[in-house]
Parts: C-alpha cells; structure tokens; sequence
C-alpha cells in the first residue's frame, strides 16, 4: 500500500467514524471503535459479575463528564478508553503522540497553517486543554503532560488497565476521536503492548450512589468574626444539610425523629428495625454526619450526637418554619426530565369537566357574546373612536362598542394516590411516593389524598386535603410491611372518591408486586379485578405505576379499570412525578 | 406610626436593610438594581420595603413633566428633541424621588400607557394622547410589587413588560394603543419586589424563570427569634406611648436620623459614580463563574455590582473578596440550586478555574482484584481495519450470536 493512498483512506475513516459516533452518541449509545476502543459520553465498567470475559458495560446512568470532572451540564465530555493487554504505558508519551498526530492532521487540512505558526499553534493549544489523558503512570492534560507536568496515580483513578481518554469535543469533532484512538494505540504497540480485544459492549444503569455530601458543606458553629476572617455563610451551610436529610427522610419531623436515634438517652431510642422499614439504608448518611462531626462513636452507646450534633439539633427546631419553607420550595421543583424513562399502556377515556372563571386582564370585543363582566374604559374608548368615525354628535355607546373581560378555564383534577405498603415498597419506594404526593399538593391547585394498603387491609392516610400538614402528617404514619391486598386498597379508595366531592377524580395506583391477600374470595388477583372494574361506573380517571415484572397482571388490571398502565424500571421520585405530570397534560389536552 | 429610623433591624432582617441602602444608592447614581424579598407572611418584607420611602431624597426634574426627564438629559417625546435653552425655559422642579407600586387589579394600560380618558372625552376639545403608566412614571425612581409570584401567575402580560423593563439597564417600555405610533421610551427604575414562595402559586423562579433571574439579588428574610427584639417590636407599636422609654425615639430625632440616612445615600452615590473594582475581583468573579459553570452572566454582572455598593455603604473605598462571598448568597440562591450554591460558597480560594480540577470524583474503591486476564484475545489496531470494521455497537457484538 503506497502511502498517498493510505492517507486518503484514513481520511475517510475518520469522517465515517465522526458520522456513525455523532449518531450513536447523540442516542446515548456507545460504540466500539475498531477492536480495543470504547466510546461514549457515559461512564464504562467491567462486568465481573457476569463470566463473559472481555465485555465492557457502558453505564447509560453515569454522564462520564458528570462522573469523572463534576461538570454540571450533560453531554459535554466524550471518553475513550483503548484496552490493552497488562502493562505499563506513560501519558506524557501519548499527549506527545496524540499533539503531533493533530498537529499533522490540520496541517494536511489546510496547508496555509504552515506559514501561520501562531494561528496554528492556538488551535493546537486549545485541544491540548481540552484532552485529558490516564494510564497506571499518572493523569494530566495533554497540555501539562507535554510540559512534563504529570499528576501521579492514585489508588481508585480509572486508567489503571486501560488508556483512560476524557475530551470535551462537540459534534463537530468527533472526528478528533479516531485521530486520538489511532494514535494512542500506535503509543501502546511501540511500548511492546498488546492490544486487548473487547469482546462485545453492553449498555446498562448502575445503581445511583449516594450523594457525599459531607466532604463539602462545612459546619463552622460561630461566625467568623473581624474584617478580615473569610466569611462563610453558616445558615446556607446548614439548610442544605437540612435539605439533603429531608430528601432522604421526608421533613423536618422525621428528621427530628432520627435524630432522636442518636441522643444519649436510650429511653428515646427506637430500635434499628424501625429506622430501616421507614426510611431503607440509613448508614451512608450516620457516615455523612461522622464526616461533618455531627455524631461519633462511643463505646458505651453506640453512634450519638456531638456538641456540634446537638447544636444543629437546637437549630432545627428553632428555624423550623423557615427549614421548611426551604424544604417545600425543593419538593416543588420539577426534576429533569431526561432521565425518565417510561412506557405507556392504554389511555384513560374518561371526560372531564371544567370550571370557568372572569380573567380581569384581558378584554374582548364580541358581539355576538352578551355575558360577562363589562370593561368600562375599553368600551367608552371604542365608543369614542367609532363614535368619530360614525359622526356622532353627541357620545354614545353602541352595541358594537362594548368590551367584556375575557373568560378562563381549567380543569380541576383531584387526585387520590394509591400506595402499595407492602413490605417490598420499603425505604426509597415509600420515600419516592411520599415525595410524589407532596409534590402534587405543592404544585397543584387541587386538593390530595393518600390511601395505602398492607398486610390484610387498607387505611386513609390522608383524606383529601389542601392542607400540606395534614398530609405530611399522615405520611409519616406509612410503615410498609406484610402482604399485598390490593382489593380491599382499591376498596378504600374508591370509598373514599364517592363520598368526598371531588372534581375529575385521578386514582394513582403505586405498587411493585401483584396482590397476594384477597377480599372477597380466595382468589386476591380476581378480587382486585373485581375491584378495579367499578372504577369506570364512577367516572374515575385511572392509572397505574408498575415495574417491568408485574406488567402482565398490571395490563388486565388497567383494561378492567379503561385506565392507563405506565411501567418504569425504577419507582423513584422523578420518574413518578415526571410521568403524573405527563398524564396529567395528557388529560387536559382532551 | 412606626418610621423607617425605628423599624427593629435583627439578624434575619439585616440583609435586606443592606439591599435597600444598597439599591436606592444605586438608582440616585443612575444605575438600578433589582431586588426582591422572599420570606414567610409576617415577617416584615413589605413594611420595610414601603418604609423605605420615607428616607429616598428628592430629584430634579423639568417641571410639570409626567415621565420626570432630567434637566441634563431630557428622554421623553415632549422634551428630547428641546434645545438646553428651551429647557431653561420650561423650569425645574425638585420633586420626591418615585416610589410607585402595581397591585394586582393592574393592567397593560395603567403599568405602560393607554390613551388619555380625560382629554379623549373632553366635549370641547377632544384629543387622541397617550397617558404614561407607572412604569414611566416611575423613572429615576423604584417601582414596588407586593407577592410578585401571584403577579406573575395570573398576569403574564404585565410579567412581560417587566421583563423588558429589567431586561436591560435602563430598560425599556413600549406604549402600544391602536390609532396612535407605538412609544418606546427608556425607563431606569429600580424593581423591589416581595413575595413569599411558600404561598400559592410558589416561589417565582418555579413560574416564570426568567423573571427571576432578572432580580439581581434575593433577601431571604428570617423571623426574630430574641426575645429582646420581639418585646421591643411590641412596645413600639402600641397604642398609646405613657412610659416613654430612652430607647425609642420622638419625632425630632426620627427627622433628624432620616436626614442622615438620605445625606449619606447622596454622599455615596456620589462616591459610587467614581468607584471601580480592583482587577484581582473581578478575575475571582470571572473565575467562579467559569469554574461552576454558571448559567447567567447577569449573576456575574450582579456580583461586580453588589460587592461595590456593598464596600460603599459598609463606607469602604475598596471591594475585597470578602464583599463578593458575601453577596454570593444573595446573588446565587435563586439562580442555581442549592448544591451547587453550597459549593460556591465554601469555594472561598476560587483556585483551580480548570475543568479538570476535581478528578478525584472518580468510581468508588472498586474491587481491586480483579481478574489480570480479564482480556482474552488481542486485538488489531485500528489503522489497519476496513470501513466496515470500523464502528460496532452492542448488536452486532452480541456475544450469543457470535458463539
């Protein structure tokens, strides 16, 4: 192969290879790339759980940009890694290999860059910042490691079998990325490695780490004092302590109900058991406040509160209602909705009804409607001017002239959540439908209520409310255990719809499991069908929140209810409230 | 009547007195600065607010001119196209500085401008002529808006004209009536708002983003919690006045300590028409700005501007770092959220602008022994692949269909 026509080759590889990875990125997909190269904007992982050997995961959940350099937005990061078979390779090599190859690639682009060092060098220098290289021997930019400046390895850093490649490209460079594979892998056959085969890619989630947040809100008790001590904000500091404990356990109750856990006196103590069913793992966050020295260990009483720990404490129940606001104001913000993942089944086909009511801001002029509420000025201001054009010589209003405020409608929606307790619901799922229903009554005009069902019956939560107390109140009493029995919960709440004057009544139904306690029969699956067959009669709107695995049972159950049936692969909290948000638009556009 | 000299200033309510200062200083210096108290009912924002008038000073204007055209720099259609002559001519007039407020039965006409009633009914002589808003009106001055969340709700068309009007420093409002030219006039006014986000419909920045971020700055208001202060507050706002205390003060002292605050916001407008900020400042600014990659250049606009009223009214000739963390709060808390404001915050050194600074976020301790020969075969390099071998995803891997 002569080497001119090995050059045009490679250039059309490099644009296939720039059009395939902006169409399979912007799908939040990765690729293989050639044999011993992954790309993608996610995070990567091995997969030790299976015995495939030589297959890379590509965690769809993990932004790499996210993960590896705490950017903020999505996307902006492309990470390559080139495997290799076990040995030792130099970063400062590849950013040498890797500055050389572009700095050729754009000569040959456009030859003129020879004659503008300057010009050229700046580009050059710009994607030098941009690149960031690992192996086992260190990390840096290609920038610094062209300097020689090199940042050791540290035990955790990714690149330790592999060339570990972060680059903030946009679309339109995505033809850097063969240029960068190309390369690297030149760098690692002349240090006498192997290249590695990946055998095939797949793409999965990992499980959402819990957030550290203690290495970063610090808690100096005092204000610092003087002109020239750092001022540092204690308050903020502590309401977003405040806020990360209410995310995990609800409110500003429950997070005193923790605490309590911890106090030197046993007497208040409630045991392990209790603290798992309501809130699931609570460990990572006891670490989170070691971190912050809120809490220590002692040997006579466990895990209790520091001086510091119960300074907080005393905080927490003084600012109460200003806590709270700030934790309202959280629950009412609506998640992203990217990451919600959802799939519908059915629709729901009931009608709803509107109400109206007088818009003071904005007039109409229509004859042919005589109702409303008359807008003086815009009527004698239209009189006048036809008045003019009519040659009146004395004022007069016309029938024509009138103005009128305009009308508004919007359609009420009650809504009544339908919350499996069961055993399975504990921890995260009880806090994601907690949130959900907190965040309905916070963004909504319209009133919520809450039933759950457990072990052989269900109960009211909440009866339909406004009232955000009421309803936190009641959440806090939910303590999911035992069995399913979703008849005598369909029951309750139907119950609960037809004796409260509700408007376009919404019956959300949360549940992970199918119903393994009956009502009426001995067969639970034919009696919470049953059940949910009496919904349509009542004008209820209907629908139900599953997981993948009940889906089968799940379909009938929304056929008998004519409702709609939405399956995510998680029950947690932007998922649900992205999707009753969408339902919600869905009904109102009817 | 409790005044502006004797309203009870406490930790919680501090800052806000400070934006107040700090953004009349700033509108009598020409430049308006917008803010906006949030905090639980009760807990004073309006009453401040509105007290505030009480120590703004007077400006001059021509006289008898509805949309206040300074004498120097006349902008309204009735004087700006005057020589300096004619404008000597006319007179000058020293009015109270605007302090205006839209309540919530407003509407486009009363806030921009609609035809003038009166003169268009007039039996002898009727006339087509535009009658400004408040918001003209207000020129030079500060423009209130009590529960600006409500407002926001079920007025998006006043929200949009607010949203000129704060857009840009002067803003602009544009007078639209059918059968007359359409008037844009340049407007400086201060917006003050007040809101409490707990209240329906929600805090602002939940209903109309944008109008959020156009408040420079966000007073979180605390509720007092010494007893001290609330006996105090309770004193002073009763009844009668038979034990006179030394602390609270009689009318003659009271004129006398607005006398001083509206000499010393004069004095200080002036010192800020002069004042810059060292560069090493606004690198820090520009830092922050890059390294936690904020959204808004305003809030960056927002920081250079408060760290320098705020040296000012603490009487500093100089802005320091210390000013600008701050008004970081105040600045950030409505525009990012909490986690990254935290982050800011505790970020005092603002070092490190690279946006590879933190790489130690890296995967947890993963299992370390993990297997050396996880890779089995080697692989070709790439240079030596055709086109179709180039790209492969995870289908045309599927290890099963490969065996």
């Amino acid at each position: 192969m002569n080497s001119e026509r090995s050059s045009k080759s490679n250039i059309s590889n490099i644009t296939t290879t720039a059009n395939y990875l902006s169409l399979y990125l912007g799908q939040d997909q990765g690729v293989r790339l050639g044999e011993s190269v992954v790309v993608s904007t996610k995070a990567h992982a091995r997969m030790p759980k299976k015995k495939i050997k030589g297959q890379i995961e590509i965690l769809t959940n993990r932004d790499a940009g996210k993960t590896y350099l705490n950017c903020i937005d999505l996307d902006q990061i492309v990470h390559i890694d080139v495997y290799h078979l076990p040995g030792e390779i130099d970063p400062r090599d590849v950013a040498r290999a890797i500055f050389r190859a572009m700095d050729q690639y754009f000569t040959n682009q456009d030859p003129q860059l020879q004659y503008a060092e300057e010009v050229r060098f700046k580009m050059l220098s710009s994607y030098a910042e941009k690149i960031q290289i690992s192996t086992k021997l260190g990390k840096g930019k290609i920038y610094d490691l062209f300097q020689n400046e090199i940042i050791p390895y540290t035990v955790g850093d990714e690149g330790r079998d592999h060339v570990h490649i972060l680059a903030r490209l946009n679309r339109e460079e995505y033809f850097m990325v063969y240029i960068i594979a190309t390369t690297t892998e030149e760098v690692i056959i002349q240090s006498g490695l192997q290249l590695a085969q990946v055998r095939s890619i797949s793409h999965g989630k990992q499980k959402e780490q819990e957030d550290d947040f203690g290495h970063y809100i610090k808690i100096p008790w005092k204000r610092f004092s003087g002109q020239e001590a750092t001022f540092m904000s204690p308050e903020e500091n502590v309401n977003q302590l405040v806020l990360k404990l209410a995310e995990k356990f609800g409110g500003i109750e429950e997070i005193q109900d923790w605490m309590q856990m911890y106090s030197r006196n046993i007497l208040k103590r409630k045991g392990a058991e209790y603290q798992k069913k309501k809130w699931g793992d609570i460990e990572h966050y006891v670490e989170q406040m070691e971190e912050m020295g809120l809490m220590q260990k002692t040997p006579l009483l466990g895990t209790t509160l520091t001086k510091k720990g119960l300074e907080i404490q005393d905080y927490i129940i003084k600012h109460k209602p200003e806590l709270e606001t700030e934790i309202r104001r959280n629950i009412r913000r609506v998640p992203g909705g990217s990451s919600t993942r959802f799939r519908k089944v059915g629709q729901s086909k009931q009608k709803t009804t509107q109400v109206e009511f007088v818009d003071y801001h904005k007039t109409i002029n229509n004859s042919d409607n005589w109702t409303g509420n008359l807008a003086v000025a815009e009527t004698v201001i239209q009189a006048k001017k036809s008045g003019l054009l009519r040659g009146d010589k004395h004022f007069s209003i016309k029938k024509e002239d009138l103005y009128f405020y305009d009308k508004k409608s919007y359609v009420p929606i009650d809504i009544c959540l339908l919350m499996d307790a069961s055993g399975s619901m504990a921890g995260d799922k009880r806090q994601a439908a907690c949130a959900l229903a907190q965040h309905l009554l916070l963004t909504g005009k319209e009133r919520v209520a809450v039933v759950t069902f457990q072990e052989h019956s269900a109960r009211v939560v909440a009866p339909f409310t406004r009232n955000q107390s009421i309803l936190s109140k009641g959440l806090a009493t939910i303590n999911p255990s035992g069995l399913t029995p979703m008849a005598s919960g369909i029951m309750t709440a139907l119950d609960l719809i037809s004796k409260s004057r509700v408007h376009n009544p919404l019956l959300i139904m949360i549940t992970d499991g199918i119903p393994n306690s009956p009502l009426w029969t001995m067969d639970s699956k034919a009696d919470a069908l049953e059940a949910i067959s009496k919904l349509p009669e009542q004008k209820i709107h209907f629908i139900c929140i599953g997981v993948e695995s009940t889906r089968l049972f799940m379909e009938k159950l929304s056929e008998r209810g004519e409702g709609a049936l939405y399956l995510v692969d998680d029950l947690n909290k932007e998922n649900l409230i992205n999707l009753v948000r969408y339902e919600k638009n869905e009904i109102l556009k009817r | 009547m409790i005044q502006y000299a004797n309203l009870e200033r406490y930790e919680g309510n501090e800052a806000l007195f400070d934006l107040i200062k700090m953004s009349m200083l700033s509108t009598i210096a020409g430049e308006p600065l917008h803010i906006h108290a949030e905090g639980l009912r009760g807990t004073g924002k309006t009453t401040i607010m509105r007290k505030a008038q009480d120590i703004l000073p007077p400006i001059k204007r021509i006289k008898g001119c509805i949309y206040n055209c300074d004498p120097k720099e006349p902008h309204c259609p009735h004087h700006r196209e005057l020589s300096a002559q004619e404008i000597a001519d006319l007179g000058v007039e020293e009015i109270p500085m605007p302090f205006l407020e839209i309540s919530h039965s407003a509407k486009v006409g009363t806030v921009a401008g609609s035809i003038d009633l009166a003169k268009l009914t007039d039996e002898s002589h009727p006339e087509a002529r535009l009658l400004p808003g408040l918001i003209p009106q207000a020129h030079r001055g500060i423009l209130f808006i009590d529960e600006i969340n409500r407002l926001a709700d079920t007025a998006p068309e006043i929200t949009d004209i607010l949203l000129d009007l704060m857009g840009t420093k002067p803003g602009i409002v544009q007078i639209e009536e059918a059968g007359l030219p359409v008037v844009k006039i340049k407007v400086s006014v201060s917006v003050w708002a007040a809101s409490n986000p707990d209240e329906d419909p929600g805090p602002l920045e939940e209903i109309r983003r944008q109008l959020s971020d156009r408040f420079d700055m966000v007073c979180y208001m605390g509720r007092p919690t010494s007893i001290d202060v609330l006996a105090k507050m309770l004193k002073e706002n009763f009844h009668t006045n038979i034990h006179p205390d030394k602390d609270i003060m009689d009318e003659a002292t009271i004129a006398k300590k607005h006398q001083e605050y509206t000499s010393s916001l004069l004095k200080w407008a002036e010192i800020y028409k002069q004042a810059d900020i060292p560069d090493f400042v606004r690198n820090y600014i520009a830092r922050l700005y890059v390294k936690h990659n904020l959204e808004s250049i305003r809030a960056i606009e927002a920081m250079q501007q408060s760290a320098v009223l705020y040296a000012i009214t603490k009487n500093r000739d100089q802005a320091t770092i210390n000013d600008v963390s701050r008004m970081l709060p105040l600045i950030l808390k409505h525009r990012i959220n909490s986690d990254t404001l935290i982050k800011v915050i505790n970020d005092i050194d603002g070092k490190g602008e690279s946006i590879f600074s933190s790489v130690n976020k890296s995967a947890k301790k993963t299992d370390l022994a993990e297997e050396k020969e996880y890779f089995k075969s080697v692989g070709r390099p790439l240079k030596f692949l055709g086109r179709n071998e180039l790209i492969n995803t995870e289908k045309s891997l599927d290890v099963n269909k490969a065996d």
